[in-house]
């Protein structure tokens, strides 16, 4: 009895000290990549299971799933936007029972946030694990000076845009994305939704060709004339508008601690302006002919190979208490906590950036979340098909050509029409 | 037992010797290849369901796509415009640096550079240079006149333009090395015996550098010909747009929903193509 005692405990305390998961992160940035090495070295401490962290470009992650499968290399958890989520769900990699059971037993994750992750029978693809708002991000003072309106309508922004575009001094109007990568679609997604325009209808048929969406592509091409020149990229936008370059720029609240805070500002433009957090303005929606608002929610998927205790324990460690502020902290104002309870805690809002902003405005924001619209949902149904458009870059490479080859609007939709049927096999 | 001629011992041993090589390259040669044209036969399953068998489909799906002739198209032109383009650049520098001039150890050890430097860098620093408006190469060229908007680099219809000018600069001194080594080693007999007969530079190049470095050109032009044809990180890393095969087939196997067994098809036509190439070259040019 007591040799077997012996084995079990030393069974037990070497499985403990192997114990190992493996976790695919997007945030590649060095300082987030610290905070999560700290995160699972405290969880490690805590229960003797380490965690592998891999830092994934968010435009790789579906390139890689298919390269670490063939390698038998998959990681037991992934974070990623919900298009690879949804992606991956319905091509049957994810454990959407334990991601389920999860999201049951926290209790008080935002219905809106959970809602882009079902999988159309009552259970979810993946945990929501924070969240973003996009909008236009305005410089009010240059805004006032020429007594513009909010660049919240098509007919503002594009008013603005040409009003305040001065090249000679080395000012746009807006640093639009030309490349074809995931921003060009987010931002065209805001556009198309506030044109009444989608990709895919309810039946599933590809509608690029519609008038909606050749109008959603025309008003694109306008802005880009009075965008900085090049295949600028979201970089290009963030930096432009930290230095002054740009009077408009499509980004999501992830732009909030570079805006307001001097290390983080210094790190990206080497320089500070400690002007810009009062003279900053956020458009949170976009009107045509009706409002739209985008956001994205970055989930957890938990693959089905993965060791599913320590992932659960991993999971749950990382979205409760103080380890969910410190890691949505990393990026005060763009990653917001998708557990209610959590998103109201003074623990959350007690950040310097937070609070140059206001609670106000962050509430606001993390209420946007609710309403905020997607090409994968159309009245309460997911559009798995979506995904693979937006994993091929359909929209992005449509844009991309666009202004390469100069092509018309109608050029320009009807490419993405044939595309699409392409790549969906119709 | 039975007695074994030394001549059978020596077989016996010589392929022990050589076994673990075999082994070697048919783990990593041979079984990679085979299960590459095997998986051509099939659509592969990404997830858990078993692959399924559709035979001659994937090729027959790969030889009606236009976007497979394009790229096939514009990776001929690229593999025959580096080629060409780094031989011509390699030979004239290779000719330059066999003369005598001060610094010419400085200069020879620096021309390595392109080649030595380790890509990443590079692909960065030109990335940097073609930068549109704040680059220093369009702000250069906007003396001139041209619009510094242009943007190079990151331009789909530029892209493999770019690549070309790009593969042939960081591949030249490769070309120049091998031409350098064997222009030292013509005797000058041979020059000085076409000058006493009065031949000019031009026919001495022609009747005598050129035909010495016949074999070293075209094993040069042979092997980067091979590389550049299935050249995949320099193209990608400078632009995606390149559209050339190796990028082709990385998309298809590894971006949106993989299609591994078209990608494997494609790879196999690649290297049916390739062989049947080489084989000819090696036939027709090399004389072998």
């Amino acid at each position: 009895m007591k040799k077997l005692l012996v084995l079990m405990l030393a069974v037990i305390l070497v499985s403990s000290v192997f114990a190992k998961i493996t976790f695919w992160t997007t945030e590649v940035e060095s300082n987030r990549m610290q905070r999560i090495r700290a995160l699972a070295t405290i969880f490690k401490a805590q229960t003797g299971i380490e965690v592998e962290v891999v830092p994934v470009e968010e435009n790789d992650l579906l390139k890689q799933i298919p390269i670490a499968k063939n390698a038998g290399t998959l990681p037991d958890l992934l974070e990623g936007g919900i298009e690879p989520i949804l992606l991956l769900g319905s091509e049957n990699f994810l454990d959407e029972d334990l991601a389920t059971k999860i999201i049951m037993d926290f209790g008080d994750v935002y219905n809106g946030a959970a809602r882009m992750l079902n999988n159309g029978e009552g259970k979810y693809y993946g945990i929501p694990f924070h969240a973003w708002v996009q909008g236009i991000w305005y410089r009010k003072d240059m805004f006032a000076s020429q007594d513009l309106g909010d660049p919240i309508s098509w007919y503002n922004i594009a008013l603005a845009a040409k009003v305040l575009t001065n090249p000679d001094k080395g000012v746009y109007g807006i640093i639009l994305p030309k490349k074809a990568d995931a921003y060009a679609e987010q931002v065209f997604t805001e556009i198309a939704l506030a044109n009444g325009a989608r990709p895919i209808d309810e039946m599933g048929n590809v509608t690029f060709n519609t008038p909606e969406m050749i109008e959603a592509f025309r008003f694109y091409k306008e802005l880009g004339k009075y965008s900085k020149p090049g295949f600028t990229t979201v970089l290009d936008a963030l930096k432009g508008y930290l230095n002054g370059e740009a009077a408009m720029i499509f980004y999501s609240t992830y732009i909030m601690d570079d805006i307001a805070v001097e290390e983080v500002q210094k790190g990206r433009i080497n320089k500070f302006n400690p002007e810009l957090v009062k003279n900053t303005g956020f458009a949170n929606k976009m009107i045509n002919v009706r409002p739209s608002s985008y956001g994205q929610v970055v989930a957890l998927g938990i693959t089905k190979n993965a060791n599913k205790e320590e992932v659960e324990k991993f999971v749950k460690f990382l979205m409760t208490d103080k380890n969910y502020v410190y890691w949505v902290h990393m990026a005060p104002g763009g990653m917001n906590p998708t557990r209610k309870s959590v998103a109201e805690s003074e623990a959350f809002l007690d950040n310097p950036v937070l609070e140059r902003y206001g609670k106000e405005k962050i509430a606001e924001i993390v209420a946007a979340l609710d309403s905020v619209e997607r090409f994968e949902f159309l009245n309460g149904k997911v559009i798995t098909d979506m995904s693979k458009l937006s994993a091929n870059f359909v929209i992005g490479k449509a844009i991309n050509y666009m202004f390469a080859n100069d092509w018309t609007p109608q050029q320009t939709a009807m490419w993405a029409q044939k595309e699409a049927e392409k790549v969906l096999g119709k | 037992m039975s007695v074994i001629s030394l001549r059978e011992k020596e077989a016996r041993f010589g392929w022990k010797l050589v076994l673990p090589t075999v082994i070697l390259i048919s783990l990593l040669i041979l079984y990679p290849v085979i299960y590459n044209i095997y998986l051509s036969f099939f659509e592969v399953s990404i997830s858990d369901a078993p692959n399924k068998f559709v035979g001659l489909k994937n090729y027959s799906e790969i030889l009606k796509d236009i976007s497979f002739w394009k790229s096939f198209g514009i990776t001929i032109l690229f593999t025959f415009t580096t080629v060409l383009g780094s031989i011509l650049l390699g030979l004239g520098v290779a000719l330059l640096m066999n003369r005598e001039f001060p610094g010419r150890n400085i200069v020879r050890a620096l021309l390595l550079l392109p080649y030595v430097t380790p890509l990443i860098a590079i692909v960065f620093a030109w990335r940097y240079i073609f930068l549109p408006i704040d680059g220093p190469l369009m702000q250069f060229l906007a003396n001139f006149g041209m619009n510094p908007g242009n943007d190079f680099v990151n331009n789909p219809n530029n892209a493999f333009w770019v690549v070309s000018v790009f593969n042939i600069w960081r591949n030249f001194p490769f070309v120049y090395l091998m031409i350098l080594s064997r222009l030292q080693s013509i005797p000058t007999d041979y020059y000085e015996a076409a000058e006493i007969d009065g031949a000019s530079d031009w026919q001495k190049f022609l009747h005598i550098t050129l035909p010495e470095l016949y074999f070293v050109i075209a094993s040069v032009a042979l092997l980067r010909g091979i590389w550049n044809f299935y050249k995949f990180d320099e193209v990608y890393l400078m632009s995606k747009f390149a559209n050339t095969l190796p990028v082709y087939i990385y998309e298809k196997a590894f971006s949106g929903i993989p299609e591994q067994g078209v990608a494997a098809a494609i790879a196999t036509i690649l290297f049916v193509i390739m062989i049947s190439l080489i084989g000819l070259y090696v036939k027709k040019v090399l004389k072998w």
